[in-house]
């Protein structure tokens, strides 16, 4: 692979609500392969960010390349065709579907079959069908979901709803993972289950994984590199150890004595 | 053919060389999909597994532990070690680091089979402290992909080496499945130690075989049953009931897809003989009984309608064993259709011929729901060092006992009422522990080895065993007879007339009394059906004809009894225990001193000539207000006839 290949390079991107700067000026690179950590505290623009890479919101300025690519004028359907795909802080799932079927239906993306080989379901539909669930039943295995397989998702507790939507969002088969606080109202058990997920999605399918957390500890963990924000702007970024002796990211969270 | 196969791996062979390629012999759910691997698959796995752990130093009389849950490489790695003249180790999963370095330091491992990343961490936390430990092994490799460390090895790499090892040596593994004896250790089976720290129970291969015999004898399995492997597989029961029978019957074994699906998989395969604890067959009752009670008018309607046919017709046919007539049976048949097969269905009991409970006794309640459905559900006592010691036979099935002894096996009561096992199945001793041997296994003067059960018991005319309780929780009575309260009361409170129960006894009294609450609302509408008038909880309790109705149920559980341990007097109390009152524990357990002090002055009278008692009692009204009421309590005794 050509060294100065970027995988994606976010590019001076600002996104305003108003008068209110969501984003401002952020810039940033990731590599293939890489947990990337978003963090800040509320409001300091996380989730506007997500939103801006999976293109929900557009930026006002500046550039995002994924895999040599601009994001920043294609609908989200072509982004998540492109390679990215997402789960969001409050699950968003069919809940009157099961496991399987959530899962199934992230696949549409890589079906080929048209509508009257599936109204037959005969021959290259069967077969496509067949390998999908292959890819599918792979991910609850990978995510020990056996037990809900075939369970409706709206009847599942919190803590494996959110590992259901990270199942979909594999099944899309993605090069880049955007986490929107995966750990959110889980308990330790669950956090740690949760944790593993994503280190073995990282070292087993090599996928680059951005993520937003608010549980330091489990950041500073698993995370290869850490990105600041505050207010809006990248205040900070760094490899975890450096990141825990910044003064900005410090005063940022603690606050500023007073001079 | 071999004619000798006295060990688990010359059974393994023998059932290769019978079915090789043709037949199934076990099966596992996989990506949701069931995977089948023949007696060839099998044997091949634990050939080249056998070899590989040769490659890396394993001898005979070697310990090998195995962590893991029921899947086809635990019941593999057991016969490679086995086959290698090794002795297999099994550590129940939710074991802790310490919990499991105490027990591969204590058997001397020089192995360990570790299932998977969670199995391995904890290895990996404690592994300084295991110096013996050459390797550990691991078949599920998620999340172990990376992992830099030469003490751990994959099932494939391992079996890898074996094959290698194979092409140099053909001919080896045979050689040493030969080698085997039947009085070679096969297993140790660490007991739970609920007392002190855990101790190893050495299991022959002859144990085994003689507990599979016995349980063929008793209730035989064919090559053609299906069987679903969810018990711990650490566990003596899964050694006997599942991996002998399989390798000597060719019993199929399914394996779940994970600890968290065994329900659902048991309705897939829907087994011919499966074991529940007590528990796990209330809970299912009590699962049914909510889910209809949620469920469609129509579906309600269908169970309330079916389920006294069930009932009735259950009774007609296990207890009084007289024909069912063609109307009811007629009626029962629409209902099996309806109501009993569905049922059966959901709960994967459609194909079951033997149902078993083990644990604490089982409620006759869930014995009469099942067998309304359908189910027959016999009890079976046993223990890790002799495996099952009774059980129920055929139909022979009776909800206060614990059924007759095993084939093969003899069941005596010493003089101090334990229950003493002899038999082909009884173990080898605890390893390293020559003083706890020297306590549990006594020898006669015949030559013939007894295991001390600690159980306390009582064999009835007709040969059944009746359970009581261990021996550390019976009481003595002043004559030096002993009774086991857990069982009077267990046993009383199974009658849907008694709520609560406490019985009285020790070394300063002669005899055995309780006092009896009375489940109001069952009483009431008993009371309520015969016409007899009540005003108050007091006058119901008081009523001659409700002392005569309990009468019948103390009747019943001393009638098992010695007459020593028998009720010989109660008292229906004129309140209920009650939590508020500090009575009983908010999980409604017996405050037992509590109350010997609050109701001292009836006790007294039980003991004493009188046959009435004259109660005060205070008590607090729902407003707050406090009150008294006095009323007078009957005395009952079992000896005279009228109260």
């Amino acid at each position: 692979m050509d060294p100065d290949y970027l995988f994606l390079s976010v590019q001076n991107i600002s996104l305003a609500f108003g008068g209110i700067m969501s984003l401002n000026d952020v810039s940033f690179d990731a590599q293939k392969g890489e947990i990337l950590a978003i963090i800040g505290p509320n409001g300091a623009g996380k989730t506007s960010l997500l939103n801006c890479l999976n293109n929900f919101y557009h930026p006002s300025e500046g550039k995002i390349l994924f895999k040599g690519k601009d994001l920043t004028r294609l609908p989200p359907f072509r982004i998540a065709e492109l390679g990215i795909a997402r789960t969001f802080q409050h699950t968003a799932l069919y809940t009157g579907l099961s496991t399987l079927d959530n899962l199934m239906a992230a696949r549409h993306i890589h079906m080929r079959s048209g509508m009257l080989d599936s109204i037959l379901y005969w021959g290259r539909a069967q077969k496509e069908d067949i390998k999908h669930r292959q890819t599918v039943e792979e991910i609850i295995d990978f995510l020990e979901m056996e037990h809900i397989r075939k369970a409706i998702v709206g009847a599942l507790p919190h803590g494996l709803r959110k590992r259901v939507e990270l199942g979909r969002a594999l099944a899309l088969e993605p090069d880049l993972l955007l986490l929107d606080e995966p750990m959110t109202g889980m308990n330790v058990e669950e956090k740690e289950d949760m944790a593993r997920f994503i280190l073995d999605v990282q070292e087993r399918r090599n996928i680059s994984i951005m993520l937003i957390e608010h549980d330091m500890g489990l950041v500073m963990d698993i995370a290869d590199r850490v990105i600041v924000l505050d207010f809006g702007m990248k205040i900070a970024e760094g490899s975890p150890d450096e990141i825990r002796n910044d003064t900005a990211v410090i005063n940022a969270y603690l606050g500023r004595a007073e001079q | 053919m071999m004619d000798n196969l006295d060990t688990l791996p010359k059974n393994l062979l023998a059932a290769y060389e019978k079915y090789g390629d043709s037949k199934v012999a076990m099966r596992q759910k996989d990506l949701g999909i069931w995977r089948s691997y023949s007696w060839e698959d099998s044997y091949k796995q634990v050939e080249s597994l056998c070899l590989g752990l040769m490659e890396i130093g394993l001898e005979r009389n070697d310990k090998v532990c195995i962590i893991g849950d029921n899947d086809p490489q635990y019941f593999w790695a057991q016969l490679a070690i086995q086959a290698a003249g090794g002795v297999a180790v099994g550590i129940f999963t939710d074991s802790s680091p310490l919990e499991i370095k105490y027990i591969v330091d204590h058997s001397d491992s020089i192995c360990v089979f570790a299932k998977d990343q969670e199995q391995c961490d904890k290895l990996l936390e404690i592994k300084d402290q295991l110096p013996r430990v050459i390797r550990v092994v691991y078949w599920e490799e998620k999340g172990l992909w990376n992992y830099q460390e030469p003490w751990l090895i994959s099932f494939r790499d391992l079996q890898a080496a074996g094959n290698k090892g194979n092409l140099e040596q053909p001919g080896l593994f045979r050689q040493s499945i030969m080698q085997g004896q039947a009085d070679d250790l096969a297993v140790f089976c660490y007991t739970s130690g609920t007392t002190g720290v855990p101790k190893g129970a050495m299991i022959t291969h002859a144990n085994l075989i003689a507990g599979c015999d016995s349980a063929q004898q008793a209730d035989p399995r064919l090559d053609s049953d299906e069987y679903l492997s969810f018990l711990p597989p650490a566990w003596i029961t899964e050694n006997v009931l599942g991996l002998t029978i399989h390798l000597r019957t060719g019993m199929l074994v399914n394996f779940p897809e994970s600890p968290e699906t065994v329900q659902e998989n048991i309705r897939e395969i829907t087994p011919q003989a499966m074991l529940y604890s007590a528990r796990l067959w209330e809970n299912m009752m009590a699962m049914v009984q909510v889910k209809i009670a949620d469920t469609s008018l129509i579906n309600r309607f269908i169970y309330k309608l079916f389920m006294p046919v069930g009932y009735k017709v259950a009774s007609i046919r296990y207890e009084k064993r007289t024909p069912v007539n063609v109307f009811l049976k007629l009626f029962y048949n629409i209902g099996k259709a309806a109501l009993f097969q569905p049922l059966r269905d959901k709960l994967g009991l459609t194909r079951v011929k033997s149902a078993y409970s083990s644990g604490a006794a089982l409620n006759p309640e869930v014995i009469r729901f099942f067998r309304a459905i359908g189910v027959n559900i016999k009890q079976l006592y046993g223990s890790t060092e002799a495996q099952v010691h009774t059980l129920h036979i055929g139909d022979d099935v009776r909800f206060e006992t614990v059924g007759v002894p095993s084939p093969g096996q003899k069941i005596k009561i010493s003089e101090s009422g334990e229950i003493l096992v002899s038999g082909g199945t009884v173990f080898q001793g605890y390893y390293k522990d020559i003083e706890g041997t020297r306590k549990a296994i006594i020898v006669d003067g015949n030559g013939q080895r007894w295991f001390c059960t600690g159980d306390a018991g009582h064999i009835d005319n007709d040969g059944h065993l009746i359970y009581l309780d261990r021996m550390k929780e019976m009481i003595t009575l002043s004559s030096g007879e002993k009774y086991s309260p857990q069982f009077l009361e267990g046993q009383l409170k199974f009658s849907p007339y008694i709520r609560d129960v406490m019985t009285v006894g020790g070394e300063d009294k002669a005899f055995v009394t309780a006092l009896i609450n009375i489940d109001f609302e069952n009483v009431g509408r008993w009371a309520e059906k015969r016409g007899l008038p009540y005003t108050t909880f007091v006058d119901l309790s008081q009523k001659n004809e409700v002392y005569a109705l309990i009468r019948q149920d103390v009747e019943r559980v001393n009638g098992t009894l010695p007459e020593a341990a028998n009720i010989t007097k109660f008292v229906l109390l004129h309140k209920e225990f009650d939590a508020d009152e500090g009575e009983l524990t908010r999980t409604r357990k017996l405050r037992r001193n509590l109350l010997y002090e609050r109701y001292m002055d009836m006790i007294a009278a039980m003991y004493g000539e009188g046959d009435k008692i004259l109660v005060k009692a205070a008590i607090k009204y729902q407003d707050g207000r406090e009150g008294t009421i006095e009323t007078e309590v009957h005395v009952a005794s079992m000896e005279k006839k009228e109260v």
